[in-house]
């Protein structure tokens, strides 16, 4: 065959070739058997690539591995956690516990307390109801903010490990912690709609929107991708909007009266 | 150790306990040795690897994934590490650098010695070691794992947490680079 009429290789190709790799490789064959001046650069790869050989490794004997443990064996620096797992130790689980009952009682007293249409109340049950009311009502909004507020520290750390991480790395952790958040956001969304916290669930909204960005990410994530997440998440100033909206919930609720109506405040916090 | 074991033991260490560590360490040392060397081919550098692989390793274990298989994560550790230590002393030695490829390359072949083969042999390892010493240090891990360790492309773009693409590039350039430098024994 005429060498104008037929497609080379390139040296990548022959490369992957002899390595085993690369698609085509029957065709890469016959091509070869054809193409004398392919043939040649492959031989060439070939014979270059021959003469690397590994390397010997010099011998270490059987107690290495005990003489390696004395070098480091003072040097063991601090365990790194993820930050989900201290959730879940100790005074932290007697917290979440102390939470999930708060969060069954004010349930149970929401379902209870609020009016029966169609029966005509004395006034003493009205004033009686009335104070319940107000009270669950207070109770719920507590138990919503602290709540909130710890899905926003939550969702915090995720998105500073987003900023943080380096390039070329593997997210899917943290897009598996991110999935979760959504999950939770999308509820709390809807309970401070309910509540009248309308500021507070347009912050959520703002998250949920990023925190999905990541989820769908891909997980080994180029720098590119990495880099326009972060530009995402500078320009919304979202790491600011939630320290912000964590400060002021937990200040609200660590308030000692609570105002008995729910805050319905649209104020933008940038 | 059957799996069993080893699973129990992964999981102790996970916890912070630095017995189960110990039992790790002493384990897996001897094959962290053998990377590290490949991959720096100095044997001084490898047992700086070696420590500082098992101390990021112990640093790391309550991140891993215990469905994870061990030696895979640490072989990642390890070829990490060993490119955080040719890069720290690439920056060190950066400016001799640019000009060792160039002196490599046109470095004469030895003059017909006396025993051919066995000269020729040694002349040649000379050669490859000189070469190597002077690759980028992503392009030597790449080619150490491509070539010393038969690992496939998409092995190692997820050793290396680089892009298929670029770890392949990362093997073609080191081979282009072999080539030049070897090219004058090859013409022999």
């Amino acid at each position: 065959m005429a060498d104008g009429f037929m497609k080379h290789y390139s040296d990548d190709d022959l490369i992957l070739y002899y390595y085993g790799e690369g698609r085509r490789r029957a065709d890469i064959d016959r091509h070869l058997d054809a193409c004398d001046t392919c043939a040649a650069t492959y031989r060439d790869i070939a014979g270059t690539l021959a003469m690397i050989a590994a390397p010997d490794v010099p011998e270490r004997g059987d107690q290495y591995g005990l003489e390696v443990w004395q070098r480091i064996r003072h040097r063991l620096p601090e365990q790194q956690r993820p930050w989900w797992s201290l959730w879940f130790t100790g005074e932290r689980l007697v917290l979440a516990g102390a939470a999930a009952v708060l969060v069954l009682v004010a349930f149970i007293a929401g379902r209870w307390s609020p009016h029966q249409p169609g029966e005509a109340p004395t006034t003493a049950t009205v004033a009686v109801s009335s104070d319940d009311a107000a009270a669950s009502a207070n109770v719920r909004r507590r138990v919503l903010l602290t709540s909130v507020a710890d899905h926003l520290d939550r969702t915090e750390r995720v998105l500073t490990d987003i900023m943080n991480a380096p390039e070329r790395s593997d997210i899917s952790t943290e897009q598996r912690w991110a999935a979760d958040l959504v999950d939770a956001s999308r509820l709390y969304r809807q309970d401070a709609i309910d509540a009248g916290e309308q500021s507070v669930a347009n912050v959520l909204d703002d998250l949920e929107r990023n925190l999905v960005e990541i989820v769908h990410s891909p997980s080994r994530i180029s720098a590119a991708d990495l880099e326009q997440i972060r530009r995402r998440i500078d320009a919304a100033a979202l790491l600011f909007k939630v320290r912000v909206m964590s400060d002021e919930l937990r200040r609200r609720d660590n308030a000692p009266d609570a105002p008995p109506q729910p805050r319905t405040s649209t104020r933008k916090i940038s | 150790m059957d799996a069993t074991e080893a699973a129990a033991v992964l999981d102790r260490a996970r916890q912070g306990d630095s017995e189960a560590f110990r039992v790790l360490v002493e384990r897996h040392s001897r094959s962290v040795f053998r990377l590290a060397f490949r991959m720096t081919g100095n044997e001084q550098d490898a047992e700086d690897v070696v420590q500082e692989s098992l101390l990021r390793a112990y640093k790391q274990l309550g991140r891993f994934e215990s469905r994870a298989n061990f030696g895979t994560w640490l072989y990642r550790i390890v070829a990490n590490c060993s490119v955080d230590l040719m890069r720290a002393k690439q920056a060190r030695h950066d400016q001799a650098r640019g000009e060792s490829l160039d002196a490599v390359i046109e470095m004469p072949a030895a003059d017909t010695p006396g025993p051919e083969r066995l000269a020729q042999s040694a002349e040649v390892e000379r050669r490859v070691r000189d070469a190597l010493a002077v690759l980028s240090p992503l392009e030597r891990a790449a080619f150490t794992l491509r070539h010393y360790e038969g690992r496939s492309i998409e092995e190692i773009s997820r050793t290396l947490g680089l892009g298929t693409s670029a770890a392949k590039h990362s093997v073609f350039r080191a081979v282009k680079k072999l080539r030049a430098a070897l090219q004058p024994l090859r013409a022999h």
